[in-house]
């Protein structure tokens, strides 16, 4: 295609253009709306006629009431599961974990960060936090601890405790003697 | 949009705004009410899935309340009517329905010419090129600017705007000098 035939394609095409939107805007008014005729004056007939015909004939045209209706419940449904995990606490945020400078004492003053008392607080990230499985960890070895201490001191039962101790008790003089 | 892309059971509103929309698109690129809901159905459920992906690319400058989102939404729509149209390997069949829409229900001889018209040239657009006969259905139906257009069919307004105009004038001459 020459440069002539293109340019004079594309002043048709601007044309068609202006007419199309004059014919469109009229189209806004309902089928038969209105519209300025004498658009694009320079445009050929034979198109201008194909343009008024194409505006009658294709026609916006609307689904079933039950399609729409329908589509709408499948919509929503998946609409639903998109959002179950969020609701389930996808939406929670991570947070860093707490900076060995904030807890060091010596890193600096703990009372001149946020005055605010908020969560940002280096006292409130330094607060110990008291939790109940540390608290039974503990408590269980002092029991142990009691517990062994009062079998030393009992004499055993059966003769095999009391084999058992004699050897441990008579071990570190014999090691002595052997040195 | 936005209120949808936070919640997407706000999805509805948009939903009902471009039903008739898509379907008309799908409609008469198809050539059957079934076919058009079921792309059109598949358009809305991948919308939905692809909202949290979509990017608004409209300016400040465009105007307040501008928004791509119907050319995101029509690109789908392509997808999926082009999609459609390679699974069943056949071209559409010519509908005459949306002709009788428009028609006085009164007038039966008038109703009989304007069906005959109707589907002349349907069948005028139906044999057009993929592109021309895309850009003539979005242009005519869902009358959208040649930007939109653009961005639908991923070419340059300029482009659009020869696509339409030689489009105009193949149907011209296939419906010969009664356009």
């Amino acid at each position: 295609m020459s440069l002539v035939d293109r340019d004079g394609t594309s002043a048709d095409a601007l044309l068609t253009d202006l007419y199309l939107d004059a014919i469109l805007a009229g189209a806004a008014f309902g089928p038969g709306g209105p519209f300025d005729r004498d658009a694009a004056p320079g445009l050929d007939p034979v198109a201008r006629a194909a343009a008024d015909r194409l505006r009658r004939d294709l026609v916006r045209v609307h689904p079933s009431f039950r399609f729409e209706e329908r589509l709408a419940t499948r919509l929503a449904e998946a609409a639903t599961a998109m959002r179950l995990p969020t609701a389930v606490g996808a939406e929670g945020r991570v947070v860093p974990f707490r900076a060995a400078a904030v807890l060091d004492p010596l890193a600096g003053d703990p009372t001149a960060g946020d005055a605010s008392g908020g969560p940002n607080d280096p006292r409130e990230l330094a607060r110990p936090l008291l939790i109940g499985g540390a608290l039974t960890s503990a408590a269980i070895s002092i029991a142990g601890a009691a517990l062994v201490a009062w079998r030393r001191g009992r004499p055993g039962r059966t003769p095999m405790a009391r084999a058992a101790r004699a050897a441990r008790a008579a071990r570190p003089a014999r090691l002595a003697r052997l040195d | 949009m936005e209120e949808a892309r936070r919640d997407p059971l706000r999805f509805d509103a948009l939903y009902r705004r471009y039903l008739a929309q898509v379907y008309s698109y799908a409609y008469h690129e198809l050539g059957d009410h079934h076919e058009a809901e079921d792309a059109t159905e598949r358009t809305f459920l991948a919308a939905l899935a692809g909202l949290p992906g979509f990017e608004e690319r409209a300016r400040p400058a465009d105007g307040e309340g501008a928004s791509t989102f119907r050319v995101w939404l029509f690109q789908i729509a392509r997808n999926s009517v082009s999609n459609q149209r390679r699974s069943r390997r056949r071209h559409p069949a010519a509908p005459i329905e949306a002709a009788a829409l428009v028609a006085d229900p009164m007038d039966v001889e008038g109703n009989a010419t304007l069906r005959d018209e109707g589907a002349a040239a349907w069948r005028a657009v139906g044999r057009l090129p993929a592109d021309r006969r895309q850009a003539l259905i979005l242009r005519f139906v869902d009358e959208m600017s040649n930007a939109e257009i653009a961005g639908v069919l991923g070419k340059s307004e300029g482009a659009v705007r020869v696509l339409v105009h030689r489009a105009l004038r193949a149907v011209a001459r296939d419906l010969g000098g009664d356009a």
